[in-house]
């Protein structure tokens, strides 16, 4: 008992990194899902290119010899750099594989997710090969830079990442409330076809979700390579399943939703770790997923869905 | 119209590989076993593996090539094959034993007039991705034996595929005891077990480091949980506490178990993983939250690029036992380091092993060419009899009764200014 709450502070700065990199996967799959009720199952592969890319900026812009410039400018362009290249290819993903299906079975655009996830994963290992590369986090942020919060230890790179996925998070949720392509976006959550005789560009509007959803995947690529320094191409397969059960814990669909989640997520793992096995890491983060949907079919803060007439 | 022309192009071809590899099959002994095979093992195997979309590709390939090697193999190539991670996480380790591999080939060949080649099969560490690549080079008619493959769970993964065939398989690489525990009359290896890298390693930790407390974490590959049991043994019997915790190879964070650990204050944390890359991020994710034990790695982790360079500063101090001495520093390895370093640069420590394992596979298929017809089952039955009086490991080369080498030790290794340097 006193090792638990000796430990209890540091687990749970832990747990908010894991789950704050989650909230960011779930928050791509639970817009997509809200628009087009589509589990994209590439999404957590758009996130695997996202961590590539921050690596591949990091070392352009901070190769052996030396930094080209200062580690705070260095970090927005990794991020940025990352938003852009997976923004573009959820755009991509969008037009080549789920736009042609748009009025097809509902199966059928879920294989075709599955297969772009495929052709994603294995673009990246022949390109880049099989190998786990190392992100040099330390040239940004030294390991031992960061402060104390009384007995926990917030290293510089996990205050960095709760930090930056805050900040996207919150501008998700101000875009989505306060701007027209958010109100877009919710008319055609609720209704698409009424939301286009109402004038909304349909097509626009998934395609910015699509953007929007990949831009925060990707930098959640880039966060986890600067937190956990290892990156290669299979990455996203565990990381996206995680994102997804974030997001059906939260409630799919759900905005505020897939953050609760995610958090859950991240913080029931790492308990699992710190005080039972890390065997059982997984294991709890699926009892969790079971236990709420039990209790609340919909997720947390999901609505159960109107049949519409 | 074109779709269905496509359609009956494809059955047909289906229908000739089947048909190809029939007729194999009253030739040679092994074919059934390895045509009929691949369906059962490397199904599940493939749905699960990585890079699943190769694997029906690779099951197909057998069938053809046995067909066409069958006719030729009366007065053919003779080859050996190598099954190594040529990619993936542990690609340092497989590149290094395949050009070793390459050039022990290229020097016999020199010093013998032989023509012998060598086949190469990458597994990535990966028992399912071994499974299938065995298939292939069972299958292939001219080839006598084999070097590799490098983990321990590989060799009981391909073990099933290459003993029906009487095909031998020398590993430069794989220690866990039990491989040479069970039986395989067709399985050696030229590096010592793990009973006596665990004994080594526990040792040093009581006797020099004067740990009383050790943390064992695993990454649940067979190698890994049976190295941790032979030093959890030692430690025990010396009155030690000793932790057994396991993470898995596709894990990258390790904070919440870094916190337990530095909950319980151990002296060591021994981690005997397979892919250097990811105990790095275990290093320094200790330093993060500043825990102080000495970590201490195994033979997995011996490798100076991902070990000491990526980890910048990270793993200073660590202890990683190893195989093989450094063959900079034996007598024996000189001409063959210098040729080395000359055509792929720097030589690190896993290639040794393995030039002497291709060497001994080699050795065998000339001497079973010398006294009869030369077939596996000749080869295998000259494998046993390996009689190098000296090695570039600097030791004779023969094998006990098991198939394990006789008087082999294990090297211990400190990083210390950016390097391993031998302590013991």
């Amino acid at each position: 008992m006193q090792a638990f709450l000796n430990q209890l502070p540091q687990q749970l700065v832990n747990g908010l990194t894991l789950g704050a990199v989650y909230a960011l996967i779930a928050l791509g799959y639970t817009m997509v899902y809200g628009i087009l009720q589509l589990l994209n199952f590439a999404h957590g592969d758009v996130y695997m290119v996202g961590a590539f890319v921050g690596l591949g900026t990091l070392n352009a812009l901070a190769p052996k010899s030396g930094l080209l410039l200062p580690a705070w400018a260095i970090l927005p362009l990794m991020l940025l750099a990352a938003m852009l290249v997976c923004g573009a290819l959820g755009a991509v993903i969008e037009w080549f594989a789920y736009r042609p299906l748009r009025n097809a079975p509902r199966i059928a655009p879920l294989i075709s997710a599955l297969g772009v996830s495929f052709f994603i994963q294995n673009a990246m290992l022949l390109l880049l090969s099989a190998s786990y590369r190392t992100m040099r986090t330390e040239v940004l942020l030294p390991i031992r830079m960061g402060f104390d919060i009384g007995p926990a230890r917030m290293s510089a790179v996990r205050a960095l990442v709760i930090a930056v996925a805050l900040l996207l998070m919150v501008a998700l949720q101000l875009l989505v409330r306060r701007t027209r392509l958010g109100r877009a976006m919710r008319a055609v959550a609720i209704d698409r076809e009424a939301a286009a005789m109402m004038g909304v560009d349909v097509d626009r509007v998934i395609v910015a979700t699509f953007v929007i959803g990949s831009a925060l995947a990707g930098a959640a690529g880039v966060l986890v390579g600067l937190a956990f320094t290892q990156v290669w191409h299979f990455m996203g397969f565990t990381a996206g399943l995680k994102g997804f059960t974030a997001a059906v814990v939260g409630g799919i669909g759900s905005i505020p939703g897939a953050v609760l989640g995610g958090l859950l997520i991240g913080l029931s793992e790492t308990l699992a770790v710190g005080f039972i096995s890390p065997t059982y890491k997984d294991l709890i983060a699926f009892v969790v997923l079971i236990l709420v949907l039990l209790v609340r079919p919909a997720g947390l803060l999901g609505r159960r869905a109107q049949p519409k007439v | 119209m074109r779709f269905r022309f496509l359609l009956v192009l494809g059955l047909m071809l289906a229908l000739s590989a089947c048909g190809a590899g029939g007729a194999a099959t009253p030739s040679a002994t092994n074919a059934p076993a390895a045509t009929t095979a691949p369906a059962a093992t490397t199904a599940p195997a493939a749905t699960e593996a990585p890079a699943a979309t190769t694997a029906p590709a690779a099951t197909e390939a057998p069938a053809a090539t046995t067909a066409s090697t069958a006719a030729a193999s009366s007065d053919g190539p003779v080859r050996i094959g190598i099954l190594g991670p040529f990619t993936g996480g542990a690609a340092t380790v497989g590149q290094e034993q395949l050009n070793f591999a390459k050039l022990a080939v290229a020097d016999f060949n020199k010093a013998n007039g032989t023509s012998y080649e060598l086949v190469e099969g990458d597994t990535e560490l990966d028992p399912a991705k071994a499974v299938i690549v065995a298939q292939r080079l069972a299958s292939d008619e001219s080839i006598y034996a084999l070097v590799g493959p490098a983990g321990s769970q590989e060799v009981t993964a391909v073990q099933p595929i290459l003993g029906p065939v009487n095909l031998g398989f020398i590993s430069p690489s794989a220690t866990r005891v039990d491989l040479t525990e069970q039986s395989f009359t067709n399985f050696f290896r030229v590096v010592p077990r793990d009973d006596v890298q665990g004994a080594t390693n526990a040792t040093f930790m009581v006797d020099v480091l004067k740990a009383t407390k050790v943390w064992l974490i695993d990454d649940q590959s067979a190698y890994s949980t049976g190295l941790n049991d032979q030093v959890e043994l030692v430690l025990k019997e010396q009155g030690v506490t000793a932790t057994r915790e396991s993470i898995t190879q596709d894990d990258s964070d390790f904070s919440a178990l870094v916190t337990r650990i530095k909950g319980d204050a151990p002296e060591v944390i021994f981690v005997s993983w397979q892919l250097a890359p990811q105990a790095v991020v275990f290093a320094k994710q200790l330093v993060e939250q500043g825990v102080t034990a000495t970590l201490f790695g195994a033979d997995g982790l011996f490798d100076a690029t991902n070990f000491i360079e990526g980890a910048a500063g990270a793993t200073d101090g660590a202890y990683v036992s190893f195989f093989a001495p450094d063959v900079s520093a034996v007598a024996e390895a000189k001409a063959v380091v210098e040729a080395y370093t000359a055509q792929y640069g720097n030589a690190g420590p896993f290639g040794a092993p393995a030039y002497v394992a291709t060497m001994v596979a080699l050795e065998a298929i000339q001497r079973a060419e010398q006294a009869g017809p030369l077939s596996r089952e000749a080869v295998l039955a000259e494998l046993p009899k390996t009689n190098m009086e000296s090695s570039i490991l600097g030791i004779p080369i023969t094998f006990d009764a098991k198939g394990d080498l006789k008087d082999a030790a294990f090297f211990l290794f400190q990083v210390k200014d950016g390097k391993f340097n031998l302590v013991k």
